[in-house]
């Protein structure tokens, strides 16, 4: 196990969330399995940092939430992008295509 | 909204429960969710469950960490709220003063007067009573100390003090932990061209640990500098004069400094801002032992040397009470110390009047010198004059809410639109608060304004004495200036708002023009009334105190002061014997004399209203001359009393053969011959001067009476000797000049300079200018009561205009009607004019009652002016008649003119 796995790098799970949710809004279990699936368990994301990360990116205005119905008819919070979280995701995801180019560039070299 | 796919079905809840119970709701669906998924993957119901909770890790602690989140961002997010519908009601209230500049100006300016008017007001309290001497240490406990005695069952404050009597009570009181004495005067300072009378402070060295401050440069003086008899001739500069007369140079110190009659050597700077205890920063502050050795030592020719004498006094005494020794107690031990202090002076002075008699006590006052137990009338005056601003302010503010009252009749409509448009009431009265706040915030910033530049003239015409901060850099006057702007925002815009807001929307939108504006002129006409009757009681104030100023101006002194100066020799250790004296003096009046602005001029030895003198007189047939009241002594020349323009009722005047070696002359006044011989002619009585073993002193004339040392009852008590048969080599000559005095001061002044021998100095000062400190409380309170008076006038005339203007084309339909049916213009003007004039009345009556009640109060306060003086109540009833007649009678012409049949067409 160990080894194999990455460990979340400080602001990673940010990125991730606002990636997940260029999509259009997205309950917080919804993001949590998107996650998972998408990175196929390469990272283990503990769910309650998620919603740690969540609450805190409402508080700092890139995400907001609503109430509404999910599929199944339950009351469920919803997060979607603001404009503002939509430009952070384009600034940091170049960032950290250039950022994993260098490290994998620097990694092959060896 | 639109591109989710939920509907907006929850109201946020921003409670710090709801916000719970909204992450506990959250996470509950996260559950539900993962065990579904997990069981449909096969897991039983216990596994799944503990899956879910390893994948989400902390349950608990999650949960808390959210909810902190939540409540902060909710926190933030109310903040935020406020500040933008703040900032949406303020730029709402900018776009409505756009639309109306006139109005926002109008606005303005009233409030601005009104605030304006307060803030000069309140500066001026402030510096006098309220605020401590700058850099003063824990100035709760710092008192300024009075001598209480009793004489003829009246009491007599003393704030003026001896030096013994300070060494008393830093000796042997146990209350105080720090005593200073202070002393601030009026002294020579400089050589040669660059001799100024300027004010020097001086003070033990208690002063220096009184105050929380540092020497900016070089050191204070120490209580070794300041020993008795003769201090340290060592000086410390103010700040101001060092920048000034030094240029703020370093090395000032160690150099030499003339004060008086002595150089004094530089040995400090105080900090800026420094004053002392005086109300106007001294050029320095020297050991009250060094200055005193010099002025008042040659003043005592008692047996005691004048640190050990009760006969002088000039000090103020301040002192510092022990932490935990209350203000009663100090007081107590305060008088257990004068008591002690009066049998000591009773040792010197046997004459006294006996200690169970004086009954002397301590009083310990506040610190401020205006706010001892005799407050001079300019610092009563000043409060009531606060008062009054206040006054101004209400009335303006009573404008203000008439004009907003009009325009949110006008704006009925547009309100009750946006009520019914869903704002909400309580929102709606914010932004009409905000806009009537906003612009009396814009009236503070006015008032402010107003305050520096009139405020500034009339302090320095008024009060000159007093040093000012200007307003504008004061910090005490600016806060308080925007709190009054504050709470005249909220309370002339309250009433309107309110009345626009709880306007009923169906009402407002179907009616015309015309509804409902009976009921809230009613409002606006009490508002008026109010107007009206406030400025009747600030006008019969301001006649009140006008009538007194005449009074006192033209009050007969016996003397004509306007054109009268006095100028006398500062010797400033220059040594001449009593010949010499003599001669500088004769020799000072021959060059006076020859002077082209100089109409004629006489030697005298004291001044009216400045110093006096007073001696033993012995006359026959009477066992004590002193218990019929004290008598003051003027010795002159023989130009005396055409110099002076004193009238000689019977006999002579003092004249050329009263010379040395020719019997004593004496001309006595009037009220000192009823005094003395009420049954007599007084021409030929023989009195002894300073002891019965003298020669006669012949009375050969009775002069008039002459006020002395106060313009209202004073004793008039005063005879005139020969000055050479005495040849005293004392006191200087009164120079009566052609033009005005003020004029001629300087010019005089410099051509008998160049009699002095040495260092002396000629000091040349008016008698108005005496005089002036006596009449200023008078001028203070006309002037301002008046001004005041003639803006709440001013005020109340445009408020009334403004209400009969708007009712006048509020009724254009009615007054149509009328014309129609037959109605004359005069009869329509009468209408109008009535409806103003009642105002008028209404308010006379209201007003007058007021002032007849506070008659009591400020009668104190007037000079010899009757507080319910018939002629003042008239001359107000005019005033305010004519205004209300005028401030009517436009509007009533507007409507005389009314066309009917446009008037009717319009509905």
């Amino acid at each position: 196990m160990a080894g194999t796995e990455l460990d979340l790098l400080q602001g990673t799970l940010d990125l991730l969330i606002l990636k997940t949710l260029v999509w259009g809004p997205c309950h917080g279990y919804a993001v949590a399995r998107w996650i998972r699936e998408t990175t196929e368990d390469d990272l283990r994301i503990e769910e309650g940092a998620l919603y740690t990360a969540l609450h805190r990116m409402e508080k700092r205005g890139l995400i907001e939430a609503e109430w509404g119905m999910s599929e199944n008819n339950r009351k469920a919070k919803y997060y979607r992008l603001t404009a503002h979280g939509r430009r952070q995701l384009r600034a940091r995801t170049e960032v950290w295509t250039r950022y994993a180019r260098a490290v994998s560039r620097v990694l092959q070299t060896v | 909204m639109s591109d989710g796919p939920f509907r907006r079905l929850f109201r946020l809840d921003r409670s710090r429960a709801g916000i719970d119970r909204a992450v506990d709701d959250e996470l509950r669906f996260h559950f539900e969710m993962s065990l579904e998924e997990l069981m449909a993957h096969g897991l039983p119901p216990d596994e799944a469950r503990r899956e879910a909770e390893r994948r989400f890790g902390d349950v608990p602690g999650t949960r808390a960490r959210l909810s902190r989140i939540d409540r902060d961002r909710v926190e933030h997010d109310r903040r935020r709220e406020w500040w933008s519908a703040l900032a949406q009601d303020l730029r709402y209230g900018l776009r409505g003063m756009r639309r109306s500049p006139w109005f926002a100006a109008a606005v303005v300016i009233t409030l601005g007067v009104g605030i304006g008017a307060n803030a000069t007001m309140f500066g001026i309290v402030d510096r006098l009573l309220l605020r401590p001497p700058a850099f003063l240490q824990a100035p709760g406990r710092v008192h300024r100390l009075y001598m209480a005695r009793t004489i003829d069952g009246k009491p007599l404050y003393n704030g003026s003090l001896q030096y013994r009597r300070f060494r008393d009570i830093a000796q042997w009181s146990t209350a105080f932990d720090r005593v200073l004495t202070y002393w601030d005067s009026k002294t020579v300072v400089g050589r040669g061209a660059d001799t100024r009378e300027l004010t020097v402070g001086s003070s033990n060295a208690a002063l220096w640990s009184m105050f929380d401050v540092r020497p900016v440069l070089g050191r204070f003086f120490t209580d070794a500098e300041d020993r008795p008899p003769s201090g340290t001739k060592v000086a410390v500069l103010s700040e101001a004069y060092w920048r000034s007369r030094y240029g703020a140079r370093r090395d000032v110190l160690g150099s030499a400094m003339w004060i008086g009659a002595s150089a004094y050597t530089i040995i400090g700077v105080a900090p800026h801002g420094f004053a002392g205890m005086s109300l106007e920063t001294p050029v320095a502050f020297v050991p009250i032992t060094a200055v005193a050795s010099d002025a008042i030592a040659p003043m005592v020719q008692e047996s005691r040397p004048w640190y050990d004498t009760y006969h002088i006094s000039f000090l103020r005494i301040y002192a510092r009470r022990k932490p935990g020794v209350s203000a009663r107690a100090a007081e107590a031990d305060l008088t257990t110390t004068l008591r002690r202090s009066y049998l000591a002076q009773a040792d010197e002075q046997p004459a006294i009047v006996p200690i169970e008699r004086a009954l002397p006590r301590g009083i310990v006052s506040a610190v401020q010198d205006a706010r001892g137990p005799e407050p001079g009338s300019g610092p009563k005056v000043a409060v009531w004059l606060l008062g009054v601003a206040g006054v101004v302010l209400l009335i303006a503010c009573a404008n203000v809410a008439n004009l907003l009252l009009a325009r949110a009749l006008r704006r009925r409509r547009e309100i009750a639109v946006r009520v019914a448009l869903g704002v909400g009431r309580a929102r709606l009265l914010r932004q009409l608060l905000a806009e009537s706040v906003l612009l009396a915030l814009l009236g503070g910033v006015a008032g402010a304004l107003i305050a520096q530049w009139g405020g500034a003239v009339l302090r320095a015409v008024l009060l000159p004495q007093v040093e000012w901060t200007s307003t504008i850099t004061d910090v005490r006057v600016l806060l308080f200036s925007a709190v009054v702007a504050l709470g005249a925002g909220l309370l002339c815009g309250l009433a309107p708002a309110l009345h626009a807001v709880r306007a009923d929307v169906a009402d407002a939108l179907k009616a015309g023009q015309r509804e409902g504006t009976l009921r809230r002129s009613v409002l606006r006409t009490g508002l008026t009334v109010a107007q009206a009757s406030l400025s009747v009681v600030l006008l019969v104030g301001a006649g009140l105190f006008v009538r007194s100023l005449q009074r006192v101006t033209t009050v007969h002194l016996g003397y004509e002061a306007d054109h009268l100066l006095w100028v006398s020799p500062e010797m400033r250790g220059v040594q001449l014997d009593s010949t010499g004296a003599e001669q500088l003096r004769e020799r000072m009046l021959e060059r006076a004399q020859s002077l082209p602005e100089v109409a004629s001029a006489a030697r005298g030895v004291t001044v009216p209203f400045f110093f006096s003198w007073d001696v033993d007189l012995f006359v026959q047939g009477i066992d004590s001359v002193a218990r019929l009241g004290t008598f003051t002594l003027q010795a002159v020349s023989p130009e005396y009393f055409t110099t002076m323009g004193t009238r000689i009722l019977a006999g002579r005047g003092i004249g050329p053969e009263d010379r040395a070696g020719a019997p004593r002359a004496m001309v006595v006044s009037e009220a000192m011959a009823r005094t003395l011989w009420p049954h007599e002619s007084p021409l030929g009585k023989c009195v002894r001067v300073n002891a019965d073993t003298v020669p006669c002193a012949y009375v050969v004339g009775v002069a008039e009476n002459i006020k002395r040392s106060s313009l209202g009852d004073d004793p008039g008590l005063h005879y005139y000797l020969a000055i050479r048969q005495f040849a005293l080599g004392a006191g200087g000559i009164f120079v009566r000049t052609r033009g005005p005095a003020e004029r001629a001061a300087e010019s005089v002044r410099r051509a008998l300079q160049r009699e002095m021998p040495g260092a002396a100095y000629a000091k040349s000062t008016t008698l108005s200018s005496l005089i002036d400190g006596e009449r200023r409380s008078w001028q203070l309170g006309a002037v301002l009561f008046a001004v005041f008076g003639g803006l709440a006038l001013l005020l109340a005339g445009v408020g009334l205009y403004s209400v009969i203007a708007y009712a006048v084309t509020q009724r254009t339909h009615e007054m149509g009607v009328r014309t129609a049916l037959g109605a004359r213009a005069t009869d329509v003007v009468r209408l109008v004019l009535g409806e103003g004039m009642r105002v008028a009345v209404i308010g006379l009556v209201l007003g007058a009652g007021i002032a007849l009640v506070a008659a009591r109060w400020i009668a104190p306060l007037l000079f010899e002016e009757p507080p319910r003086d018939p002629l003042v109540y008239a001359g107000v009833i005019v005033v305010l008649l004519a205004v209300a007649a005028l401030a009517s009678w436009i509007p009533a012409r507007r409507a005389a003119r009314v066309d009917p049949s446009a008037a009717l067409r319009t509905e």
